[in-house]
This record gives C-alpha cells, structure tokens and sequence, in this order.
C-alpha cells in the first residue's frame, strides 16, 4: 500500500512537472501569448518613389531594403509598380530592389510596402564585423587636426564603445579649431559621421554608417542616420551628433554604407517618401502568420495546425477534462448527488447548442414529461427494453413538437434543441424515474436538480472563452489536471456534505454536554 | 468556513468513516473486483454458503430462462408461502413474498391477492433485468420465507427485520438491526425510511436507532423502544457474520442476516459496498475500529497466525463490546 503510495506521488509530481514545464516552455521560451486577448504591434511601412523619367532611356531603380536580420520579422512585403520589372538581391548585409522598365515617361511612382512585427524573431543569427581597418590617408594640416582630436580621445577612452564615443563628441564640438579645419564649414550630419569616420580609422577603429527608420506613426521622416561599430560581441549604435551610444527599440535597420538610398538610371529628381502606420493585432492570430512566413515552427505540433473545422472540434473536446473535474470535485468534494457519473457533462455539452436558460427550460420540460410518461408506463407493466424505447420515441416526438411549436412562434432558438442528446434524456428519464420510485420524490428531485446544478456548472466553466483559449493553446494543462485527478483518486476526506449528514453525532455530544 | 472545519475536525477525531475513505481504504484495498459477482449474485452467494456449511434461507428453485417458468409450478409444489427474487436485485427491489394461499390465487405479505399470471410476469420482468444493477438479464429465485422471530413484533411494522454486521477481514467490527416501517414500506433499507439500531457486538444488546439521519429511541409507528433489547442467538449471528469472510473472499462486507423463529440465525446477502449509517446508529465512528482490526491483522502476519472465526469474534467482542 506503502509503495502504491509512493508510485501514485511520483506519477503525479511527474505529470505535474511535465505539464508546468511544458506549459512554461510554450509561454517563456515561444512566446506563444497566454490570452487571445493580447495584442502585438504590426508596422505598416510604405516607401514611396517618385522620379521623372527620361523619355528615350531605359529605366532603372535601385533602392534599399531594410534586410530584416534583427529583430523583426516582415509578415508582407509587396513592390506595387505598373509595366516594372522588380528583383530583390542581397549584398553586404543589405537588400535592394531593383526596378527596371525598358521605356517610361514623366513622373512615375513606385511603391514599396512592409508589414513587419517585432516578435517571434527566431535566434539570433551569429553575427560577424570587421574589428580593424586600414587608415584613410589624410594629408598637411588635416593630418595635423586629425592627431591633434585623436590625442585627447585616446585618453579619455577605455575601450571601443567609449573611443567612438567620445571621437563623436569631440568631432560636434564645433568650437575646436581642428574641428572647424576638419568639417571645412559644412556642419551637416553626413559630413559630421564623415569626419568620425577618418578620425576613428586613423585610430584603426572601423565605424559603419547604419540609416534607419523611426517606427513611429504618421510622421513624415527621412532616414536617420547612425554610426556602428563592431566590438567583437555585438554591434554598437552611436548618434553620430551626441556620441550616445545604443539603438532606441523603435528604430529599423533601413540600410547600411556610404551609399544614398536610392540611384536612379534615365530619370531624375529621384524622392522617397516614408509613411508609417501601425495596428494592432491579435497576437495568436500574428504567431499563425509568421508561422507561415517563417521558419520558426513552434505552432507546428500544436492543435493550430489542425484545419480548421478540426480545431474547432477540439476546442470543444479539450473542454471536457474540465468539466469532467468539476463534475469529479462537485461529487467526491462537495458530496452532489448527480444522475450517473458523466451524465452532467454531456448535458452540459448539449447547452452549448441551446443556451444555459433555454437548456434548463427545455431539459425541464422534456424530463417532466418523459417522467409523467414513464409512470403511465410502469401501469403497463412493460419489459425494460420496449419501455425504454417508448420513452425514446417519445422523447423524439417532444423534441420534434418543441421544434415546430417555437419555429411556428418565431422562436429560433427552440430549433437547436434538435441536437439535445436524445438518448441522454431518455436514460436521465429512466434512471430518475428508478430512483423515484426507489427512494421516493424528494430524493429523485434533489438528484434531478443536483444533476442540472453540475451541469449548469460545468458549461459555465467550459465555455469561458479565455479558459478554452488557454486549455487548446497549452494542451499540456491536461496533464496537470490528470495529477489532480490522480489525487483525487486517493482523497479520503470527508465530502462537505457528510458534514451535514453526520451532524447528528455532535448533537447529541452537545446535548450531553449540556445535561452535565 | 471555520463551522465547517470544526465539524470536520470533530468528526475525524470521533472516527467518523466517509464515503471517500470507505472507497478508497477499505472497499478499494480490501474487496476485490473478481469476486463481487459472488456478493452481486445471490444465487452464487447461496451456493457458496450451502457449500460452506453456512445457514441460508432454503433455495426451493432457480428460474433462469423464460421457458422454465413454467416450471414454477412444480418448483412452489404444495407450499404456501415463499419469495421471489431476482439474483442481482438492488435495493430490495422485485422481490414478491407470498404470505399465503387464497383459493386458486396467493396473498402477499401486504395482504394484496394476485394471481399465478401475475407471478409468472414478475418473474418475466426479473428476466429481462427490469431489477438488476445495469439492467442486465437476471435470473429469479423462489426461496424460503423468513418469519422474523417474536422477540421483533413489537419493534417493527410488517416486514422482516434484519442484522447487518460490518466485517473486515473476517472481524466483526460493527453491527446494526434494521427495522422496517410504514415510511419504508416493509423494507429494511435504511434510506427507505427503515430504522437501523445499533447493537453492542458483545452481548446482542440494542443501542439507540437512527431514523433519517437523526437519533431516536423508539420506532415511529409501534412507540415501543428500539433500545435495550436482546437479541437471541447473538454469538450465532457474530459467527455467522464471521464466516463470511472465508465465503466470498472479500475483506470489506456488509453482512445481512435475519433470525427465523424456526430456523434460527440466516444469511440473507452480503453486501461489498455497505453504507456509513451504521454509524451513526451506533453513534461510533467505524475509522477507529477498523485500524484496530487493520493493526491486530499486522501483528498476526508478523506472527504468522491466522485466526478461525471463532478467535476473530472474541477478538471483536472483547475490543468492540460493552459500549
């Protein structure tokens, strides 16, 4: 018994372990969201072309494309262009279009549009930069400037991340005189990042010029230019005009280099344009998508992957368990009498279709009835398996009569009774009619309401919509409920109602208490 | 809430069994499932007992097929009282007790005349399971009838009274009378409205009853008191009830038994899953006498005795007794 003991303790932390464990696996490590309700955002970016073709040459646009290597995943990209050849290639880390047209004329207009989303990003891919370059030969006086900053930097800096840094710093402090030299009065950004660069590969440091986007909605923007440097581990990000280090979370990877962002061939006055929407989405519904658009699978062996006719199945039968525990905790916990042991589960499988108030009136009626019927019979003294199928049929016929009644008076809803377990009914009326006869009226309507009590129950519970949610995203849930049940299979305590039913003893031990 | 925890707390220290525990401690570890159709089949019970040299109400006839009702005839022959039953009844359920002949017809117990046919249908119905657990075919048996001894006139309205005895492992651990009433129609089933007394295990005195869950001192239909009085033959009953154990092979049973005024102690069913009113007849929680019996067992097995009925009665008496 010892042993048994121990075994049952150990199937059920097993199963417990499991169930947490995988159940944890899904939410911490996949990310799959714990309520339908949540919502992740999805950026909509359009990039839009605008050039004047020349009239007699052939036509060709190039144009970055953000690489999506980081953190993002596009859902949708599309290149909306009429009479347009488009080819994507990839190189040194960036993307670009192409757009060609053998003939155009005037303005044209082209499109680029990215749906992309931040989560879901699978690993992080190894990543790799140069940690060294050859110095930019600078010459004369510039030479001597460029010395005379990288002095001071080198000591104030302790590793690359701070070298760079303070390189910038330096280099926008517009005052020093060998800044002015070095910028030669052009103080934009472009020529700002420049300059840092030279610096900075004097020094061997190798700086990247990043252009990103700002996901932020409705705002005209251009690209933003930043500086990166490889320190080995990881990339680092600098505001080329603040030396501050790190990218802030809403900034995309637009391109990288010296290049502009767009070349026209056989056109001219070449503009891109940003515009930015977000909108939010459910996110379950988004991990399904990125499912299909990427490689990370991790609703590939879940009940997702089901056609969806077949989901919807399950998310019903997943219920079950639970209203099978609840059935289990009102009977060996609570002590509630029911009819049979299952019979309030399918019952309350039947509300589904009929609605909780509606169910109840009908199960109400249909019972009342088949009882009144079932009483007649017993006059008749007719062998169990003939009377059974009268009530059947006439179970049948009620139905059949309920149906039209309601149709007749507008009611739809009478029609779903048609799906009420038929033979449910007629063996809640059979076995109800036993016990009344065999235990007398009071006790046949305290099973009958006890059985609609659980019943009742057990479709509220079932049909939570956040609890089916989570019970068929994380089917591992079941395993912990098997442990309960496991326990319960063992539990010896008293059910709360035997705490009424033995209350006699304690009477009488305060009736005696008293008569001393 | 905390009402509630004291009630438990009080009935824990008091012993009191439930329905979770009788499951899952004693019916579940003691009776094994491939020997409930010796319990559920009384028939098979019978026989058993017949074999065992164990008192039972005479088997006049066994009807198992609708064909052999017409041996029902010959199988009553002259007499004018018997029972029929089905085998697997519950509950007290389709049985037909024949008090006596009215010319061509019978009388019941309640005084009601049917006729051959309408016996000949009852029996049909047992047939087809109309009373059987699950309501699988059955097959009728026509016994014996039991006229309760005198000494239960005055303590019960129609019917027969019965003895129930709680055994584990062959050890008597409680013991009760069931007195039928108006309320439950000549039935000794307690959650019919019967009676149930307790009954001290060493002498056959009776305590007080329970009635409905509560605690009474008289029966409700006669006003005599249910209490203090003794039964006859009651070590008979005790050996009778222990025996029982080396019959069915289950450890956990409710024994059933009546006292017929000429026959003396019988079994009339044993029971593998009986009910926890007992105790409150015998206003005792069963948990603390069934550790009792639970832990004299481990000290056989670490001996290695094993004990006749007779030692296990005395062992009960002389633990149990004397309340």
């Amino acid at each position: 018994m010892r042993s048994l003991t121990l075994h049952l303790k150990i199937l059920i932390a097993t199963l417990v372990t499991l169930g947490i464990a995988i159940t944890a696996y899904q939410i911490l490590v996949l990310g799959i969201p714990v309520t339908e309700d949540e919502t992740d955002d999805l950026w909509n970016i359009d990039a839009k072309v605008e050039f004047v073709a020349n009239p007699k040459d052939t036509v060709k646009v190039q144009m970055y494309v953000p690489p999506l290597s980081r953190d993002y995943i596009s859902l949708n990209e599309s290149f909306i262009s009429n009479n347009y050849g488009v080819n994507v290639n990839r190189a040194d880390g960036n993307r670009k279009v192409t757009w060609s047209a053998r003939r155009a004329n005037g303005n044209q207009t082209l499109y680029y549009r990215l749906v992309l989303t931040k989560r879901y990003s699978g690993e992080k891919a190894k990543i790799k930069g140069p940690i060294f370059r050859d110095s930019i030969v600078v010459e004369g006086p510039e030479k001597i400037a460029a010395d005379a900053l990288l002095a001071p930097i080198r000591q104030h800096s302790a590793d690359v991340e701070t070298f760079v840094s303070e390189a910038i710093k330096r280099v926008n402090n517009l005052s020093d005189d060998n800044v002015k030299l070095l910028l030669a009065g052009d103080t934009s950004v472009q020529n700002k990042a420049r300059i840092t660069e030279t610096l900075l590969s004097i020094a061997h440091v190798p700086v990247e010029k990043a252009h990103t986007i700002r996901l932020v909605a409705d705002q005209p923007q251009s690209p933003e230019l930043w500086l990166r440097s490889f320190n080995g581990k990881e990339w680092l990000y600098f505001n080329p005009e603040t030396g501050e280090a790190g990218l802030p979370q809403d900034r995309l990877l637009w391109w990288i280099g010296n290049d502009n962002l767009i070349s026209v061939e056989g056109g001219k006055k070449a503009t891109v344009s940003f515009s930015l929407n977000n909108s939010e989405m459910n996110a379950i519904r988004l991990a399904k998508l990125t499912d299909e658009s990427t490689d990370a699978d991790f609703l590939e062996y879940s009940l997702y992957s089901l056609p969806l006719q077949t989901q919807q199945t399950f998310m019903i039968m997943v219920m079950i368990p639970i209203g099978v525990l609840v059935i289990l905790i009102l009977r060996n916990l609570v002590g509630l009498q029911t009819l049979g042991t299952f019979t309030p589960v399918l019952i309350a499988l039947a509300f589904r279709e009929t609605q909780l108030g509606f169910g109840i009136v009908l199960f109400t009626i249909i019972t009342a009835l088949g009882l009144s019927l079932r009483s007649y019979l017993e006059h008749l003294k007719l062998q169990m398996l003939p009377r059974l199928s009268v009530v059947l049929t006439f179970v049948v016929v009620l139905i059949a009569a309920i149906s039209l009644f309601s149709h007749k008076l507008g009611l739809e809803r009478g029609l779903s009774v048609a799906l009420f377990p038929m033979v449910i009914l007629t063996m809640t009326i059979e076995r109800l009619s036993i016990t009344w006869e065999e235990r007398g009226g009071g006790h046949a309507m305290k099973v009958a309401i006890g059985t609609l009590f659980a019943a009742s129950l057990a479709h509220i519970i079932m049909s939570i919509p956040e609890f089916i949610y989570f019970v068929f995203t994380f089917p591992a849930i079941l395993l912990i409920l098997v442990g309960f049940m496991l326990a319960m299979g063992r539990y010896r305590g008293y059910r709360l109602t035997e705490l009424v039913r033995f209350k006699a003893f304690l009477k009488e031990d305060a009736e005696r208490e008293n008569h001393k | 809430m905390i009402g509630w925890w004291k009630t438990w707390k009080a009935l824990e220290a008091k012993g009191i069994m439930g329905i979770n525990r009788r499951n899952a401690d004693y019916v579940l570890k003691y009776n094994k499932r491939s020997l409930y159709p010796i319990v559920d089949d009384k028939i098979i019970t019978k026989e058993r007992a017949i074999a065992a040299g164990i008192h039972v109400p005479e088997l006049y006839g066994i009807i198992s097929t609708e064909k052999e009702i017409d041996k029902l005839e010959t199988i009553i022959g002259g007499r004018s009282d018997f029972v029929v039953k089905p085998a697997k009844g519950a509950g007290g359920d389709g049985i037909l007790v024949i008090a006596d002949r009215f010319e061509e017809r019978f009388r019941t117990i309640s005084g009601r005349i049917i006729s051959h046919d309408e016996i000949e249908h009852q029996i049909s119905s047992i047939l087809t399971g109309l009373y059987s657990l699950g309501g699988h075919r059955d097959r009728a048996l026509i016994e014996y009838r039991v006229t309760p001894d005198q000494i239960f006139k005055s303590i019960s309205y129609e019917g027969v009274p019965d003895i129930r005895v709680i055994v584990l492992m062959g050890y008597p651990v409680m013991a009760m009378l069931r007195l039928p009433t108006r309320q439950s129609g000549g039935k000794a089933n307690l959650h019919q409205g019967a009676i149930g007394v307790g009954v001290d295990l060493a002498t056959g005195l009776t305590l007080r009853g329970t009635w409905l869950n509560n605690i009474i001192s008289k029966h409700p239909d006669t006003t005599n008191a249910v209490d203090g009085v003794q039964l006859p033959n009651w070590d008979g009953f005790m050996k009778l009830a222990a025996e029982c154990y080396e019959l069915c092979g289950l450890g956990y049973i409710g024994v059933d038994m009546v006292l017929d005024q000429d026959r003396g102690p019988l079994i009339l069913e044993l029971n593998a899953r009986p009910g926890l009113n007992i105790q409150i007849a015998n206003d005792c929680g069963l948990t603390h006498r069934t550790v009792a019996v639970e832990k004299r067992l481990e000290e056989l097995a670490a001996e290695g005795v094993q004990e006749s009925p007779e030692e296990r009665v005395k062992f009960a008496q002389g633990l149990f007794g004397h309340v």
